[in-house]
């Protein structure tokens, strides 16, 4: 009897082993990256996380090409992005150990925060290269740390068969000019304005960085935010910033809160508004939606002095970094495909015509015919040197803000605020914020 | 009790697994939680700075969002708790009925509770957004063309919508299990006895189903307060905040905002606060159980 009884202990022990001995070799798995030497060759796999929804397929056939020039690379690509809060995620994926080898930072505040997990990339062959816009947001001590994605601007984006039915001539240039032009759709039965305010970050980084962009030098603004010198409610450029957005309001769709990204691309290519605020990215996935569609971007005008407000918000917004904590042997692999990417001739065909975006090397030119319309349009604007910041990296806690000037907005809108509490709502958020 | 030495290995083969598998996914991240909670920790950098309570001052005196995020928590499960035990007895009563497709129905009922909240969300959201919005087109019924995700009230009863068709289901089947427990001989001599349906339910049905009410109830206030991935998918917390969950307040104060310490203090207080509720629950609905 003694004997059978101690069965189910052993059992039990084989069972708590084998547990054990499961959760080491998962372990083993996740931190070390090159898997042996087999036949010399080296395997190694590259976990790469991307933010970018709008290049996610051509970037995968770009890794696909890449895996199949140099056997033994692995990528493991994976994208998140637009609804989903990519931030968190990355950061959900620190906490849980499970790193990826390269991915995305913003810069400034951003940059700051991850700091301790980037690899210093100054000594990269194409770092020398970068344009000198893209230089700032990454650098900290003279040291680059990131590979710049692509130049972006935004505005509004306006369809320019609506303002052709509607009798409308000249692109408007100043807020008066922009009114008028809004009145004259209204008349001829067609909605003005579409607005994506159910959005986070289309209204709290990209309409919310307006105001930034026109201060005097919006870096001392946002020190002496900082420091507690200035305030949102005493500044008169966010004063005429409200008045734009009150504009759009005015003018714009029902239910504005209800518009998110997805619903703001597919309405407005379907030509339900003539104008909506939104990127040069949204290219791709607005011409894929309508083939037809003819479109240009106007700048964002608080005022009406013409000679300051004909400028669209130009900026890089996202580099790719490399983890300090990699494994050696990926590292070395990661940073020859970062390589690859803007040097090698295959690797620059996806970046100037594959992705449709602006490259922000200088040894790689994109080709206005090939990027289409609205990066035409940015190209031309960064040529004439009309260009205002981005800022909202430079934000406390970088985006963080943004989602309480989103709020924010999204209550101004629904008549929920008025002007001075909108203001001083921004005012606490930085506050808040700024003390972490 | 008294274990003899084989007795307590048997307990060790049979809960140990369990036992560890407990240990390292709820309780050490626990104990883990109350540590972060009482430091300034980002959630990113290597630098971990020992705040003490000051994290819990923060939150009670200045923390207007928290404040807010537990009052529409509070309001959400209150509602929510009521209608998912009100409509999922309903179902059960009706669905121990001798209707010929009560089976076909009760998996209909059932499978909301299938899909994930997540995804649930977003078909509700696109149902909302899109759906409604064409059916008060065709049909202009007022109730359609609201803007339903649009303001803070309807978000609010959208929420509620959603998750009510999600769970009654679900308690409609332990419902049903309940009811089909009644021992027959109890109802006969009821009815011999001239006993009306009212009052059958009310003396009878109901009080020998209390075990299932305490197990739905509990259900119920736990589902309801930890709401995250429909919130997540739904409204976002929006519009302007309005329908932010007590949980979702927490992964964005935490993972948003890097302040993880914060946050974990947070999830703290929040622990004892679902804690408190559903103890307090079970005591009292255990009180009522009655056996036949």
């Amino acid at each position: 009897m003694r004997r059978s009884k101690r069965y189910p202990i052993l059992i039990g022990i084989m069972l708590l082993i084998t547990v054990l001995l499961a959760a080491c070799g998962q372990n083993n798995a996740a931190t070390g990256e090159s898997g042996g030497t087999e036949g010399g060759e080296k395997k190694v796999t590259i976990r790469y996380l991307s933010f970018e929804v709008e290049i996610a397929e051509q970037l995968s056939r770009m890794f696909k090409e890449y895996e199949a020039l140099n056997p033994g690379v692995t990528i493991m690509f994976e994208t998140i992005g637009s609804g989903a809060d990519s931030a968190s995620a990355l950061r959900a994926k620190f906490n849980s150990g499970n790193e990826p080898d390269i991915f995305q930072n913003g810069g400034y505040s951003e940059l700051d925060l991850w700091i301790d997990h980037l690899e210093d990339l100054s000594d990269e062959p194409w770092a020398k290269n970068v344009v000198e816009m893209a230089r700032e947001p990454i650098t900290r001590d003279g040291k680059l740390y990131g590979q710049p994605l692509k130049v972006e601007g935004y505005g509004f984006i306006y369809n320019k068969d609506l303002f052709k039915k509607a009798g409308i001539t000249k692109v408007p240039e100043t807020l008066a000019e922009l009114e008028e032009v809004a009145n004259q759709l209204q008349n001829a039965g067609i909605t003005p304005f579409l607005n994506p305010y159910g959005e986070w970050w289309i209204i709290g980084n990209h309409l919310a960085n307006i105001p930034f962009a026109y201060q005097e030098d919006p870096n001392s603004f946002i020190k002496g935010l900082n420091e507690g010198t200035k305030s949102f409610a005493s500044n008169e450029v966010f004063n005429q910033w409200l008045d734009l957005v009150d504009l759009t309001l005015k003018y714009g769709n029902k239910n504005p809160l209800q518009v998110d990204y997805n619903t703001q691309l597919t309405e407005f290519a379907t030509g339900k508004a003539a104008m909506t605020q939104q990127g040069n990215w949204a290219s791709i996935p607005l011409l894929k939606a309508n083939p037809d569609l003819n479109i240009g971007f106007l700048p964002m005008p608080i005022n009406n002095d013409a000679a300051s407000m004909n400028k669209l918000p130009i900026g890089v917004p996202n580099y790719w970094v490399l983890n300090k904590k990699s494994d050696p042997e990926v590292k070395k692999a990661a940073k020859a495909l970062l390589n690859w990417m803007v040097s090698n001739e295959e690797g620059q065909h996806y970046l100037m015509s594959e992705f449709k975006q602006i490259p922000a090397i200088e040894t790689v030119r994109g080709d206005k015919e090939v990027l289409g319309q609205l990066a035409g349009d940015v190209m031309r604007y960064m040529d004439e040197g009309k260009t205002i910041s981005w800022n909202w990296f430079k934000f406390p806690a970088a985006e963080a803000t943004s989602h309480y000037f989103a709020d924010a907005l999204q209550a101004y809108s629904a008549g929920k605020m008025t002007r001075e509490e909108l203001l001083a709502a921004f005012q606490n958020a930085w506050k808040n914020l700024n003390n972490s | 009790m008294r274990f003899n030495r084989s007795e307590m290995q048997q307990q060790l083969v049979f809960v140990g697994p369990a036992l560890l598998f407990f240990t390292l996914i709820v309780l050490v991240p626990f104990l883990l939680s109350i540590y972060y909670g009482m430091t300034n920790w980002n959630g990113v950098s290597s630098t971990v700075t020992w705040a003490g309570f000051d994290n819990y001052k923060q939150i009670i005196m200045h923390d207007t969002d928290f404040r807010n995020s537990f009052w529409f928590t509070a309001r959400y499960s209150a509602v929510t708790v009521i209608l998912i035990n009100l409509i999922g007895l309903s179902l059960a009563l009706l669905l121990t009925k001798a209707l010929k497709s009560r089976y076909l129905l009760r998996s209909v009922f059932f499978m909301p509770n299938v899909i994930g909240g997540i995804l649930l969300g977003y078909i509700w959201h696109f149902i909302f957004v899109k759906g409604f919005a064409s059916v008060g087109e065709w049909t202009n019924i007022g109730l359609f063309q609201l803007p339903w995700l649009g303001t803070s009230s309807t978000a609010f009863w959208g929420l509620i919508i959603v998750t009510v068709w999600q769970y009654s289901g679900y308690l409609m089947i332990i419902y049903i299990a309940a009811l089909l427990n009644i021992p027959k001989d109890l109802k006969e001599a009821a009815q011999i006895d001239g006993a009306s349906r009212l009052h059958m339910l009310l003396r009878i049905t109901l009080p020998l189903i209390m075990p299932a009410f305490t197990v739905c109830f509990f259900l119920a206030i736990s589902w309801s307060f930890k709401v995250f991935d429909l919130n997540l998918s739904l409204t976002g917390g929006g519009p302007f905040n309005s329908t932010k969950s007590v949980a979702l307040n927490i992964y964005n104060e935490a993972f948003r905002n890097n302040r993880y310490g914060l946050g974990t203090a947070k999830a703290l207080i929040f622990f004892v606060v679902v804690a408190l509720i559903t103890i307090l629950q079970v005591k009292y609905t255990k009180k009522k159980e009655v056996e036949a």
